[in-house]
Formats: structure tokens, C-alpha cells, sequence
């Protein structure tokens, strides 16, 4: 009954447009009162506190701000001259660009809006310029910006591990085939898009142009080396390298490039600074729910209630690709690992499958909700930097989507796609 | 009823702030780094720098309400008619205030029966000042709140 309460309460207050941090504090509250009365009410701000010290979760900010001196160090500018260099003269060129630049943006950044943001400002107005449709243009850079969070590293694979108590370092491992599968899909895809509607090559192939670029950029390609090697290897821990990776950016932003912009900077680190505090408050504000859906076992009761319909893995696997993909449609993906991730890890565990594999197809599968309306954050940004309608966009991206939606069934139902690499490295 | 002054003022300090965190945030895990492949651990560094986690969380979270950054529902608002938007923004801001106004005031409560206690890893370091990030930035959540919600229905007035 007081489960049916807290849920009523959400919709009532979520839809009276309540940050969902602050809804999820008042139902923690309310369903507390109703159970224990006022004896746990005093330790609100304890446990309110104790939410948001988490050492893992640092590694978001850090990683937010890496993204940041990159974007205002002109190391982005360079990826994409390298990648245009290597790929541009392809048929469509300029959404491969964008796309093959994703994957390597993707190994420093751990956002899709840091990505869709970075590149997009650039990419989505070469493209209109050389004869692209503005939605195609959004559409494509918004879709290649999910590879962000699927490849190395990623800031919903972190707070998975945080929310699911799992190795960061084999999920951020797990990450890697997957991310360049759907990289090499998403061109595939991008191809036959361009060669149907007569899309353009960007420029012809000139092995000194490459060289040239590679020159420039080649210091921008040891940051993915260093925060990536020193994680893998273990000689720092995630959030070490998250740190790592601001010391890289800065040193090779400032004083090997010597373009660092202040004020974008600037900027840029106070906006992470919101995105992390917006992820941190519901992290902080769900630990009061938490601790109500702990005391009333309601994570195992749903466990329990679905293993009796079905037992076998590969349905469960389906049913919370469905549940997830409708979650994705309506949650910002932070909001719906941090709400749903202690509900279903139960049912994840006996249901036998391997977190792992599990925060894989999750994170796979709120990629995908952040490129479908109406939450949609990545596929907004891509739109408002385009001006193009939402739904024109979404239109175009559906291509795309289709491509990720095939992935993301291959990563289920082949768990060596995500797991052949954990396996061989870690266990 | 102009509030704009108010906002830039609450702007300004809460952006030092969280800028101020940040930095010292990397520059602390950098230098935890560094000292521990250097052989000498610092013991209180994991534990400070999950604090200014915590101080980013709250001074963070009353900057993303003065830009109405925060994660919500805004479509039935923005299409209600106007009498009934009016009773959700109401709603909204009385939900936001009950919550934040309860934990500021258990939060000062906490800060007082903490006084005289100090952090085992920092012994030099008040709790009491560890834990002050919760209610002031309670307080500080609530005054941008209210100055959005002012500033957004004057809009809405004019439009």
C-alpha cells in the first residue's frame, strides 16, 4: 500500500514538473513517516550526506572537465582534421567524419551531450554547408554520439557500477567491441544513406594531408593511450584516471598546443559542474528511497514475482530490454540507472546473468532512449544546434536508431560481443 | 518585482563556487596520484575529496535550480491552461520549499549536536563544517528556486 502511495505520489508531483531529485526526496520522506513514524526523520541530512560521498562517482566531474579543456584546447579541432583526412573522401564523407570522429572523442569523453555538444557545433554546420539536410546533419552526429557512452569511458557505466556494486573496469573493457561494432554500422548505415540522396565526398584522399593531420593530432591521440592504458593496466583506478585524464588534457591543451580558451573553459566546467550536481542530487535524494526499498525487500518481491513467469535468462534479458527501451523513452538515462538499477540487480542475479553483461545492454539501451522523444537530451542538443524540428530529426535518425536497436540485440543474445574481452583479460 | 539583481548575485557566488570545487577536486586526485606511485599515501585524500563530491552535490544543485537545470516533467506545465498552471507552479514550489526547508532545518539541528567533533583522517577539520554543505546549500536551493519561479512568471505575465 505505501509502495502504491510513493508511486502515486512520484506521478502527481513529476508531473506538477518537480526535479525528480526533489520528488523522490518527498516520497522517501512521506513513506517513511508511514512506516516508522518520525523515529528515522532526524537522520535526513545524515543520509542525505552519505548519499553523495561516493569516491567513485568523481570520476563524472573529472571526466566532464577532461571533456572540457579538450573541446577548449582545440584537440577536438584536430581529431576532426584527422579523421577528415583519413575518411572524408568516402562517399557521404562528412557524416563519416563525424561518426569515425565520435569513436575517438568517445575514448576521452564520457558524455554523449559533452559529444553531441562538441562536435556537433562543428560538424552539423560543415555538413548544411556542403549540401546536407539539416536533419540528416542532426540525426547523424546526435546517433554517433551514443558511441560516447558505450565506449571507453562512460559516465553511466560508472554510476551502474556505483548503483550495481560491479567492476567499472571490466564494464568500461566490455565497452570496446560493441562501441566499435555500432561505429562501423552507424557508417555502414550513413553510406547507404549518402549514396541513395547523393550526398558528397568531403575531400579527395592525400597521404601528406593524413601525415600532416596525424602530426598535429598526435599528442590529442595519446590522452585515449594514457587515461585508457593506465585504467586497463590497473595502475590507477577509474577515478584516478579520470584525473589523469584532466592533467593529460590540460598539459597538452596549454602547453604543447597553447591555445587553452578561459573562457570556454570556463564555461564548459561550470555546465559539467551542473550535470554533475543534477546526477549527484538523485544519487543523494534515491539513498532516502533506498533505504525504504531495502527495509521493505521490494527488490526481491519484484525478483520474485518475475522469475515466476519465467525462469529462463534470455526472456528476462528481453523482458528488461523492453521495460528499459520504454524507460529510456520518458528518463534522462542518469535518472533511470540511479532509480531503477537497485530494483532490478536482484532479479539480474538469480535470473544468473553477469552484471557485466548486464550494465552493457542497460547502457546500450538508454543510449538509444536518449535518441527518442520525448526525453530525448543527446537528440536535442543535436536539433537545437541544427535548428531542425525535433521530429523531422527524429525522422531521419530512425535509420541510425534501427542500427543501434540491431546492436544492442547483439549484445544480449551474443554475450561474447561484450564479453570475450573481460573474459580473456580479467577473469 | 525585478529579480534580476538577486539572481546575478546568487549566480555569481554560487559559479565561484562550484568552479572553486572542481579545481580543487582535480588538483586533489591529481596529487593523491601522484604522492601514492611516489610512495607516501596521503590518508585523507579519498575522503576529502568524496566531501568536496558532496559540496559539489549541494552548492551544484542550487546553480542547476537557478538555471532550471534539474531533471523533470516540464510538457503538462508548459500546456496547461493558465489557471491550472498557475496551481502546478504553486505546487512545484511549495514541494521544492517543504523538502529543502525540512532538510535545512534537520540539517542544522545535525550541525549542532556535531559541534566538537572533528574528522578521524583531518583532525584539525570540524564535522560540523563537512556537514554545513547540506543545509546552507538547502537554503541556498530554495532562494534560487524562488527567484526562478518569480522571474519565470513575470515572463509568462507579459507573454
Amino acid at each position: 500500500m505505501t509502495l502504491l502511495l510513493i508511486l502515486l505520489g512520484l506521478l502527481v508531483l513529476a508531473l506538477a514538473n518537480v526535479p525528480i531529485a526533489v520528488a523522490l526526496g518527498i516520497a522517501a520522506v512521506a513513506a517513511m513517516a508511514v512506516e516508522t513514524g518520525l523515529r528515522d526523520i532526524p537522520n535526513i541530512p545524515l543520509t542525505l550526506f552519505d548519499g553523495a560521498v561516493k569516491f567513485s562517482l568523481i570520476a563524472v566531474p573529472l571526466f566532464i572537465l577532461a571533456g572540457a579543456i579538450m573541446n577548449a584546447s582545440g584537440i577536438s579541432r584536430r581529431l576532426i582534421a584527422l579523421t577528415s583526412a583519413l575518411i572524408g573522401w568516402v562517399r557521404g564523407g562528412l557524416s563519416m567524419v563525424t561518426i569515425g570522429t565520435s569513436l575517438f572523442f568517445a575514448e576521452i569523453s564520457g558524455s554523449a551531450v559533452a559529444d553531441v555538444a562538441a562536435l556537433g557545433s562543428v560538424l552539423i554546420p560543415s555538413m548544411k554547408r556542403a549540401g546536407y539536410s539539416k536533419e540528416f546533419a542532426a540525426a547523424v552526429t546526435s546517433s554517433a554520439s551514443t558511441l560516447a557512452v558505450i565506449i571507453p569511458p562512460s559516465i553511466p557505466m560508472i554510476l551502474y557500477a556505483v548503483m550495481a556494486g560491479t567492476s567499472v573496469v571490466e564494464l568500461f573493457v566490455a565497452g570496446i567491441i560493441p562501441g566499435l561494432l555500432g561505429g562501423l554500422l552507424l557508417m555502414a548505415a550513413a553510406y547507404r544513406v549518402a549514396v541513395r540522396r547523393g550526398f558528397p565526398s568531403d575531400s579527395s584522399f592525400h597521404w601528406e594531408r593524413v601525415v600532416s593531420a596525424f602530426r598535429d593530432a598526435v599528442w590529442a591521440l595519446t590522452l585515449p593511450v594514457i587515461i585508457l592504458g593506465g585504467i586497463f593496466s590497473g595502475w590507477v583506478t577509474a577515478t584516478e584516471g579520470a584525473g589523469l585524464a584532466v592533467l593529460a588534457a590540460a598539459l597538452i591543451g596549454g602547453l604543447v598546443y597553447r591555445e587553452l580558451n578561459w573562457s570556454v573553459l570556463r564555461k564548459a566546467t561550470l555546465e559539467g559542474g551542473i550535470q554533475t550536481a543534477v546526477v549527484m542530487l538523485l544519487v543523494s535524494t534515491s539513498a532516502l528511497l533506498g533505504e525504504y526499498l531495502t527495509a521493505m525487500q521490494v527488490p526481491q518481491q519484484f525478483a520474485e514475482h518475475l522469475l515466476a513467469f519465467t525462469e529462463s535468462k534470455w526472456a528476462v534479458l528481453a523482458l528488461l530490454n523492453v521495460f528499459f527501451l520504454v524507460v529510456g523513452l520518458f528518463l534522462h538515462s542518469a535518472a533511470a540507472i540511479i532509480l531503477v538499477v537497485p530494483v532490478v540487480m536482484p532479479l539480474v542475479h538469480q535470473a544468473g546473468i553477469d552484471p557485466v553483461h548486464f550494465g552493457l545492454v542497460l547502457t546500450l539501451n538508454l543510449g538509444i532512449g536518449q535518441q527518442t522523444p520525448p526525453v530525448a537530451s543527446v537528440l536535442l542538443t543535436a536539433c537545437s544546434i541544427a535548428k531542425a524540428s525535433i521530429w523531422e530529426v527524429s525522422r531521419a535518425n530512425a535509420i541510425f536508431v534501427a542500427v543501434l536497436l540491431v546492436v544492442l540485440l547483439m549484445v544480449t543474445y551474443l554475450p561474447a560481443i561484450p564479453m570475450s574481452l573481460v573474459e580473456f583479460f580479467y577473469r | 518585482m525585478n529579480a534580476s539583481r538577486p539572481r546575478a548575485v546568487l549566480n555569481r557566488c554560487l559559479e565561484a563556487a562550484v568552479f572553486a570545487i572542481i579545481a580543487a577536486l582535480a588538483l586533489l586526485v591529481i596529487v593523491g596520484v601522484a604522492s601514492r606511485k611516489a610512495g607516501f599515501s596521503l590518508v585523507w585524500y579519498d575522503e576529502v575529496a568524496a566531501i568536496l563530491l558532496a559540496w559539489l552535490t549541494y552548492y551544484g544543485a542550487a546553480l542547476a535550480a537557478l538555471h532550471r537545470a534539474h531533471l523533470g516533467f516540464p510538457n503538462l506545465v508548459q500546456l496547461a491552461p493558465r489557471h491550472l498552471r498557475f496551481g502546478l507552479v504553486v505546487l512545484r514550489e511549495l514541494a521544492i520549499v517543504l523538502f529543502f526547508g525540512l532538510t535545512a532545518y534537520l540539517g542544522w539541528g545535525l550541525l549542532s549536536v556535531l559541534g566538537g567533533t572533528f574528522l578521524v583522517s583531518l583532525p584539525w577539520l570540524p564535522a560540523a563544517v563537512v556537514y554545513s554543505a547540506i543545509p546552507i546549500g538547502a537554503m541556498l536551493f530554495i532562494a534560487a528556486e524562488l527567484i526562478t519561479a518569480v522571474e519565470d512568471w513575470n515572463r509568462d505575465a507579459h507573454l
